[in-house]
């Protein structure tokens, strides 16, 4: 039963991508409802899904030598991502059906998108390494088709090459990585290898190797630093797609695979330093950039950014189910966050926050839902992300040293300036323009509601989400906590009460800071910095600068001349007889 | 029966292209612009190869051998010609029902499917034979079958030059495999590829200047760089179908003579292994930076070749060195397979393209990547096989480039050296440059607005040519999805090059 | 006696690869090309010697004349044929394949 339904569930969508591709642009409303129709029967799939989770192990046939078996487990780890995946994707293709109304070439933005849905299900449920690998590019070559939609425009274009490229450089990071423990252990299989590291049969070279090699890869999905420039790019998708995959999903890979993997890596020395320290870095400069940041799906993208370090540090603080916890938390509010940033895009037409504000009035629904989000992300109680920021915070208070703690509140209070930054722009203050606003649509206001309710309550299922893990991921050795004990863990906690603080003095801080430019030399300095991202957007630059100088330099040797050629031939004589005589 | 097999697979090809070409005399057509139906003739000499191919298969893969001998000659099918047939007479298929209308309004069509008979059967032949003279001998049959073939458009300079530069070089290789023979020959008195190793362990230096020999010399055919410049130049020249055969199954032909012609010095195997990395690693780097900066597709598509050539070098590299490593011949077979169906779905998608805008670009010049803007809005089959060609290229799942390419980087992974290690990270980061010319192509098709050149050609789609296309597609998806369909055929061509070499 | 004979080898490979080096002649490459088979063949003729196998060698020696001959006429047409469409017989001034 557990079989077919995961077969179900990747293969399901993969179907529907088939169909939808062979629509003809006239029938574009039965494009739509078809595609509304397979992401919902999926997301109803993940959530029967739900109810399977144990610690089976479900293993078909042979894939071929070297390549493992086609295998996959049902633990929470994987299911609750699932879940996530398909029903923020479902509730994203609903948006779409407003959103993207009119477009062209919907077939192909259909197809990607639930090929990506089963590709991620793939990619969580999977059980082998070489399958992770697969499914794994497979979410980037979508991501790459969906950030590049508009192939028309080159910064489209440009978005969507960047994030093939970075992703796919991580993604040697994790070839590397799953074939050493197809090297070291003769199998391909995670669990094996996760038991082989632990019980020390895994040289300790090779295992560090591997260990660092995900983090590249994880890094690199993820969007941390020092591959964090991508995903603000990425922005020039279409904001569905953006909800889906750069802000629920696809993002959360890398995370999945760290959580996935650490329990090989615990005996790996600097393995849990680094995955906090990349994800602190990553929380201060995507914050600065948010602060700074004037395009709306730009703050919420950097936004994305520092959550997600939020999520790696909590890894490195040891606590999976914290990290997990606040995933789930992120992934509502910020899908939430950017459909209605899609709405108000939509109806304002311009993403710059200068060109709006006031726009309280003129669309309150949607408003009411962004604040809620927001509320979330900066972490204010009863909302879910105060809940699991509070578990993070927790597991950092206990798990690392005193200063990474301090660092940690200082980027509760920046989360919480960039976000009441972004309200009070958007729909306080003044109004800038005249701009005309739309009714946001039907079916654009009903995946808001679901995603608002879901940021209200999805903190009520802690009990079960924690009695989940401890369940079924026995490598992990996670103790189950009740709800209520949860709940008076956090509320009786003074730190608790310090962090509300922190998000208290930011918001203070933002109403009470001076507007306009300001004269002191150290926001000015910082300003300068997180507009140029500081400084990587210069080094990726530079690196394909190098490369096409290279590429412009061999192909100098190709110079059409028939001597050269037999030259050519003669030399190659002349280095293979050298590198035979010294290596015979 | 069952001796003569080999003599069936042979001459069925043989005698059709004789018969495609003089009936294809006769028939000619007065119209230009119909296609000559000698065409037919043809696809029935494939589909006629065909049966002696599975009865041969089915021996093979029941364990049981098939060889016949002629003389002093021995022809044996194994495991590698197992392969080699099977890719030869499913890309030759594609290639001749591809050609029907590409081919249609040329001079002396008859010449071309003749020459591709020709070309056919001598892969099949060389991938039969068991001594090194013989091998030499088809070597140069198919060479001399695929300079025509290069230089089919006879009244086009650039054509001739390619032509010329192929020719030039390629005998000049063939100096250096002759070469090779007479020193093996000089110092056994045997040419038995069987009976060789046992007699030559000894000389030491005669096996090194015989590898190097080889390695050259068919090294020229594989565009092991630096011998490479030929192929550029002849594979962006030829008309599509050649160049698909060329790319797809003709450079992998030169190494399948090579690895054969090596094993006559297997004592020296390690040593060429380590000449292979490093070919493999030169032929990555330099594939893909030639093909990053180009505005031709074809010629784009032909510098991916000598990088692909690059992964298939190091798979046999790491094959040779490491002794673990037995998993890479399997992968090295299957990559050979996916890149014959990718690379000749790409050659053949660009051909179809080249085809249907020939009249709005106005003369030969050849498809630059500008026009490919938009052309999913008017050609979408076309813009969607040859996305799914060169994002399998480029190594993405779930298309069949990525699983050949794990499986040469998990045999090298089994030899637990940092070396192998680093090639295999080598290798990957060439995936992701190589993505650097594959993925912006994609992105053009998939334009709004289509340039000038795409408005203005011809609406209509050959159904042949949409027929051969899909043919490969499928492939191409298929073996993505469920790579265990061929692990029979990588089985048993890896465990025949380990009988070679072990 | 023998060292006249890898000597001359030798020389005839020199000599052709040399041609094929420096000259920008279509039919001088040609004839550059025989030189190298004339070579190539001698020193089959020679193994043969050497081992006293002198039936093989001899019918490698002229299954390589035949094979060397068609390539021979194949390249002659090519360069015939360039002659007619562009009125020269230098390769430079036809190669405009490059990068």
């Amino acid at each position: 039963m557990t079989a077919i339904l995961i077969a179900l569930i990747i293969l399901f969508p993969w179907f529907g991508a088939v169909i939808i591709w062979l629509m003809k642009d006239e029938q574009e409303k039965l494009t739509h409802i078809l595609a509304m129709s397979f992401t919902a029967f999926s997301a109803v799939l993940s959530l029967v899904l739900l109810t399977r989770i144990g610690q089976d192990q479900i293993s078909a046939y042979s894939l071929g030598i070297g390549m493992g078996d086609l295998a996959f487990s049902a633990d929470a780890l994987g299911i609750i991502l699932t879940c996530i995946a398909n029903c923020i994707g479902c509730l994203a293709v609903v948006f779409s059906k407003d959103y993207m109304n009119g477009e062209k070439d919907l077939q192909r933005y259909y197809s990607m998108i639930l090929l990506f849905i089963g590709a991620m299900s793939g990619l969580v449920l999977t059980s082998n390494a070489m399958l992770i690998f697969f499914f794994w590019e497979i979410t980037a070559l979508c991501s790459y088709q969906l950030i590049s939609f508009y192939n028309d425009d080159p910064k489209a274009v440009r978005g969507g090459l960047k994030a093939l490229f970075i992703t796919q450089f991580g993604g040697i990071g994790l070839l590397l990585g799953s074939l050493l423990i197809f090297s070291q252990t003769g199998s391909l299989d995670i669990q094996h290898f996760i038991a082989a590291a632990q019980a020390g049969e895994i040289s300790s070279a090779a295992l560090a190797v591997a260990g660092f090699g995900l983090i590249a890869a994880a890094a690199a999905k993820s969007s941390q630093f020092p591959f964090f420039t991508w995903l603000p790019d990425a922005m020039e998708a279409p904001t569905p797609v953006s909800a889906l995959i750069h802000a629920a999903t696809m993002v959360n890979a890398g995370v999945y695979l760290l959580c996935r993997f650490a329990p090989a890596f615990q005996g790996v020395a600097g393995w849990n330093t680094t995955v906090l320290w990349v994800g602190i870095i990553t929380i201060l400069l995507s914050s600065v950039m948010a602060i700074f940041a004037n395009d709306l799906k730009r703050v919420l993208a950097y936004s994305t950014v520092s959550q997600l370090g939020f999520l790696f540090a909590a890894i490195g603080a040891g606590s999976v189910t914290a990290s997990q916890f606040h995933l789930l938390s992120h992934a509502i509010f910020k899908a939430l966050l950017f459909l209605c940033a899609g709405a108000v895009i939509h109806s304002v037409g311009t993403r710059d926050m200068r060109l709006m504000g006031n726009l309280y009035k003129k669309m309150k629904p949607v408003a009411i839902c962004f604040i809620i989000g927001a509320c979330s992300l900066a972490g204010i109680p009863i909302f879910n992300g105060f809940w699991s920021k509070e578990l993070i915070l927790e597991a950092i208070h206990s798990g690392a040293p005193l200063s990474v703690y301090i660092l940690m509140l200082f980027a509760v209070i920046l989360t919480a300036i960039y976000s009441i930054r972004c309200v009070w722009m958007v729909f306080f203050g003044k109004e800038k323009s005249e701009l005309h606003v739309h009714e946001p649509g039907r079916f654009m206001k009903y995946s808001l509601y679901v995603l608002a309710a879901g940021t209200v309550v999805s903190w009520l299922t802690f009990g079960g989400f924690s009695n989940a893990f401890s369940k079924s991921l026995p490598h992990h050795e996670i103790e189950a906590e009740s709800l209520g004990k949860f709940l008076s863990t956090i509320i009786k906690d003074p730190l608790t009460y310090l962090a509300i603080f922190m998000v208290i003095l930011g918001i203070v801080l933002w109403i009470f800071h001076k507007p306009g430019p300001s004269k002191a030399v150290l926001p000015k300095v910082l300003e300068t910095c997180a507009v140029n991202s500081f400084g990587f957007e210069i080094i990726n630059e530079k690196i394909i600068d190098k490369i096409q100088n290279l590429s412009e330099f061999s192909r100098e040797l190709q110079s059409g001349i028939l001597n050269w050629n037999i030259f050519g031939v003669l030399t190659g004589l002349v280095l293979i007889l050298i590198v035979l005589g010294i290596g015979g | 029966m069952k001796n003569n097999l080999i003599l069936w697979l042979l001459f069925t090809p043989m005698i059709s292209s004789v018969v495609v070409y003089v009936v294809g005399r006769f028939l000619a057509p007065n119209d230009t612009e119909k296609p000559n139906k000698t065409v037919w003739l043809c696809v029935a000499g494939i589909a006629a190869t065909f049966v002696p191919f599975i009865l041969s298969s089915i021996n093979i893969l029941n364990g049981k051998s098939v060889a016949t001998t002629i003389g002093d000659i021995t022809l044996a099918f194994d495991g590698i010609s197992m392969l080699v047939s099977l890719t030869v007479l499913i890309l030759g298929l594609a290639v001749i029902l591809f050609s029907v209308d590409y081919m249609a309004a040329e001079h002396s069509e008859e010449k071309f499917y003749g020459l591709l008979m020709i070309l056919i059967t001598s892969i099949i032949g060389l991938s039969t034979s068991t001594d090194l003279f013989n091998i030499y001998i088809w070597f140069e049959l198919m060479a001399v079958s695929t300079y025509s073939l290069v230089a089919f458009y006879r009244n086009r300079a650039t054509s001739l030059e390619a032509g010329i530069k192929y020719l030039t070089q390629s005998a000049a290789g063939s100096i250096f495999i002759i070469l090779g023979i007479a020193m093996i020959f000089g110092t056994t008195g045997k040419i038995s590829m069987q009976d060789i190793p046992a007699l030559i362990a000894s000389s030491k230096r005669i096996m090194i200047a015989a590898g190097a020999c080889f390695i050259t010399g068919y090294g020229i055919k594989c565009a092991f760089v630096p011998m490479h410049f030929w192929l550029p130049d002849a594979h962006s020249q030829a008309p599509s179908g050649v160049s698909a055969m060329l790319s797809g199954i003709v450079i992998e032909t030169g190494l399948i003579a090579l690895l054969r012609s090596l094993s006559a010095l297997n004592p020296a195997a390690a040593s060429f292994g380590i000449i292979f990395l490093l070919i493999g690693a030169l032929n990555m780097l330099i594939g893909n930076l030639g093909a990053l900066r180009q505005s031709e597709v074809k010629r784009m598509f032909a510098f991916s070749s000598i990088s692909h050539m690059g992964y298939i070098a190091l798979g046999i590299g790491f094959f040779l060195t490491f002794q673990e490593s037995t998993a890479s011949a399997d992968g090295v077979f299957f990559h050979i397979f996916n890149h014959a169906m990718m690379k000749g779905l790409a050659f053949l998608a660009a051909g179809a393209i080249v085809f249907n805008l020939k009249q709005a670009k106005g003369d030969h010049s050849p498809l630059m990547v500008k026009d490919l803007d938009g052309i999913s809005q008017k050609y979408p089959w076309y813009a969607l096989l040859l996305s799914i060609a060169v994002l399998a290229l480029g190594g993405l799942p779930p298309l069949a480039g990525f699983i050949s390419k794990w499986q040469i980087f998990a045999g090298g992974a089994l030899s637990k050296n940092p070396w192998a290690m680093f090639l295999i990270v080598f290798a990957g980061i060439n995936s992701v440059l190589s993505l650097g010319y594959y993925a912006p192509l994609v992105n053009r098709m998939y334009r709004h607005q289509p340039s000038q050149t795409v408005l203005a050609g011809i609406s209509k789609c050959s159904a042949t040519m949409l027929a051969s296309l899909i043919l490969l597609g499928i492939f191409v998806v298929l073996l993505g999805l469920f790579p265990m369909l061929i692990s029979n055929y990588t089985g048993s061509a890896s465990s025949a090059l380990l009988n070679m070499f072990r | 006696m023998s060292y006249i004979i890898v000597i001359c080898i030798l020389g005839l490979l020199g000599i052709g690869f040399y041609c094929l080096l420096i000259t920008r002649n279509l039919l001088k490459l040609v004839v550059a090309l025989q030189v190298l088979v004339k070579g190539a063949m001698l020193a089959v003729l020679f193994a043969g010697c050497l081992v006293d196998n002198m039936e093989v060698a001899q019918s490698m020696a002229l299954t390589i004349i035949v094979a060397d001959t068609i390539v021979a006429v194949i390249g002659l047409a090519m360069a015939i044929q360039v002659r007619q469409i562009t009125n020269t017989s230098n390769i430079r001034s036809i190669s405009t394949l490059r990068k």
